[in-house]
């Protein structure tokens, strides 16, 4: 079924609403012609054990931004599409049961970033039973620099074995790009912070000022 | 005149080595020498890659002046024209990563032909102006080694040193660009 | 798609001489070779005054250079900086600012804080729309209090992973050009990504 196909059907479609929940929180957020849609895209995603947060999420951002209705039940539709991908690969690696929807979202986001599905596999399959997000988005900005994959993943690898994890990931990345940003071939970088784990330097603390006048979100303002 | 000053004993022109020297010796001036070198195929390479020349003229010159502040790191300065491109070839990305939908495209840039010259020239610019829009298809890693294969006329072991890739993957990258190119070049003929 | 005979490419790699090129073989070689002439034409500009200006410019220190960026309208220094990579900004800003030991907002542990800062001479308002406001407007507002068209604002966000975009006078929605992190929203634009670490107190 082509994608507009499948916007025109969910769009047409007199899907029970039973999600109220939702709905509730999408009326005046998201245009009326879309929220039926994307009611059925939610009660789908959640009947499937998906998270639904990040599709609401989306749904907010293209009433935000001011988007067609048909395009913002794609881009909602292709969300949840990528949340399935992301399920599928953390299952083919060995996850069992990963019901953890950060995980599940953080992979999703990966793979958005056009990470391939086989290098999210070898990376979850490293870090087994622990959040791999920083690691994908770590090999992602590496990726982004024009590193090559497979060395990217082997950096993130010897991080990890290395004692590395969490945050700590886009730390080694962060070093390999302030290399290539000084003149360093890729292999240099990828060679001197290799030769710098575990003790690739943090980043540096906010400055007090920054601190000082940090300011909380206005109230009505977080997520829920 | 800029780097007039570096020529030896025996006017010969000097070597990247012993300019990079002179430079790291205090002779801030002798950099001139560099940037008359290697500038206008900094700014050819620049301007293919981005596609607008105001935008390579500020990458070709933010990484020169980069080269000149770590010129101390250039390991090999006999290398000096790779480590150069790499410099501005990574410029280029992060422009190319940051470009808003908004940026002028090379179909909304002023025309390169000046109405005054001959019908040969305009006819020129016109090839020239289907070309260019034929290597804006490629992807920018394609549009990369094409231009440092055949237009800055680089070896594979060149490239190697610029981009960091090894050479079996930079010719097929190659490889690729060029029947990409033909293909693209199909569309305007 | 063109399919291009690896002789063809021998030959083009300079392996091989371009005397036995069948006809549709020599076609193609031509046509490359006359696509690579004219990219050939160099570009009539210079850049040598502008960068010589750079290099004979005495450096200046750290401080020097941040009140100097703090009052050029063209320079264009410091972006928007996750917290865990503000680098050269924080070590500048920590330098060059009296350390304000004022209250500020106790944080949690699982809570830090995120740095905005854009260059939008001229912008009437400018604020941050992202996944940390539900992609509400109006929550973070940045602030040009010297009006030297640079907006800034700091916010205490949960750590983790964060989507968000400038809006400019209410209407132009920019992805952030500086920030180094990027994923499609799949509208056709991009969202600037920033991950932000706890600030143990």
């Amino acid at each position: 079924m082509t994608a507009g196909r499948l916007v025109a059907c969910l769009l047409a479609a007199a899907s029970p609403l039973v999600a109220q929940g939702s709905f509730a929180r999408l009326a005046g957020r998201v245009p009326a012609p879309a929220l039926r849609a994307i009611d059925s895209i939610l009660v789908a995603a959640r009947r499937e054990g998906l998270p639904t947060e990040p599709l609401i999420e989306k749904a907010f951002e293209g009433g935000a931004k001011g988007v067609a209705p048909d395009k913002i039940v794609l881009a909602v539709g292709t969300s949840a599409d990528q949340l399935r991908s992301a399920r599928a690969l953390l299952r083919e690696a060995g996850e069992t049961q990963p019901t953890d929807p950060a995980e599940v979202t953080a992979v999703a986001a990966a793979l958005s970033r056009g990470l391939s599905p086989e290098l999210v596999g070898q990376l979850t399959a490293v870090l087994p039973g622990e959040p791999t997000g920083p690691a994908l988005h770590a090999v992602a900005d590496l990726v982004g620099h024009r590193f090559a994959e497979d060395s990217s993943v082997d950096l993130i690898v010897a991080a990890a074995q290395a004692g590395l994890r969490g945050l700590r990931f886009l730390d080694v990345a962060a070093a390999a790009v302030q290399d290539l940003q000084r003149g360093q071939s890729h292999a240099a970088a990828l060679a001197h912070v290799h030769s710098l784990l575990p003790n690739v330097p943090p980043p540096p603390r906010p400055a007090p000022a920054a601190v000082s006048r940090a300011r909380r979100l206005q109230p009505g303002s977080e997520r829920p | 005149m800029i780097g007039a000053g570096v020529l030896s004993a025996t006017d010969r022109e000097p070597t990247d080595g012993e300019v990079v020297a002179q430079v790291l010796a205090g002779d801030a001036e002798a950099f001139g020498v560099v940037i008359r070198r290697y500038e206008a195929g900094l700014l050819r390479y620049a301007t293919r890659m981005l596609g607008h020349p105001d935008a390579a003229a500020d990458a070709v010159a933010e990484g020169l002046v980069r080269a000149y502040r770590h010129l101390a790191t250039c390991r090999d300065p006999s290398r000096l024209k790779s480590w150069l491109y790499r410099i501005v070839g990574n410029r280029c990305r992060s422009h190319l990563a940051r470009r808003s939908t908004s940026d002028l495209s090379l179909d909304d840039a002023p025309p390169i032909a000046d109405p005054q010259d001959s019908e040969a020239a305009t006819e020129r610019a016109e090839q020239l102006a289907q070309v260019e829009r034929a290597l804006e298809t490629l992807s920018p890693e394609k549009r990369e080694a094409f231009l440092l294969k055949h237009v800055e006329g680089m070896s594979y072991e060149e490239m190697a040193q610029v981009t960091g890739e090894r050479i079996p993957t930079l010719k097929m990258r190659v490889h690729r660009a060029r029947a990409a190119l033909l293909e693209a070049l199909k569309e305007y003929e | 798609m063109t399919h291009i005979d690896p002789q063809l490419h021998r030959v083009l790699d300079g392996e091989l001489p371009s005397d036995d090129l069948t006809p549709s073989q020599r076609e193609q070689f031509a046509a490359l070779q006359r696509a690579a002439r004219l990219l050939a034409d160099a570009p009539a500009a210079s850049v040598a005054a502008r960068v010589m200006t750079e290099v004979r410019r005495p450096r200046q220190s750290l401080g020097q250079r941040f009140a100097q960026w703090l009052t050029e309208r063209h320079t264009v220094t410091i972006a928007v900086r996750p917290v865990w990579s503000l680098a050269l900004a924080a070590a500048l800003g920590a330098i060059a600012v009296i350390p304000a030991r004022g209250p500020g907002p106790v944080l949690g542990e699982q809570e830090g804080i995120a740095q905005f800062v854009g260059r939008f001479p001229g912008a009437k308002s400018v604020e941050v729309v992202g996944s940390f406001t539900d992609w509400r407007p109006g929550a973070v507002v940045l602030r040009d209090d010297d009006h030297d068209g640079i907006w800034r604002a700091s916010v205490v966000l949960p750590v983790g992973e964060h989507e968000y975009m400038f809006v400019v006078d209410g209407e132009r929605w920019i992805t952030d050009p500086l920030a180094g992190r990027y994923v499609d929203d799949g509208f056709g634009r991009q969202n600037a990504l920033i991950f932000v670490r706890p600030l143990a107190r």
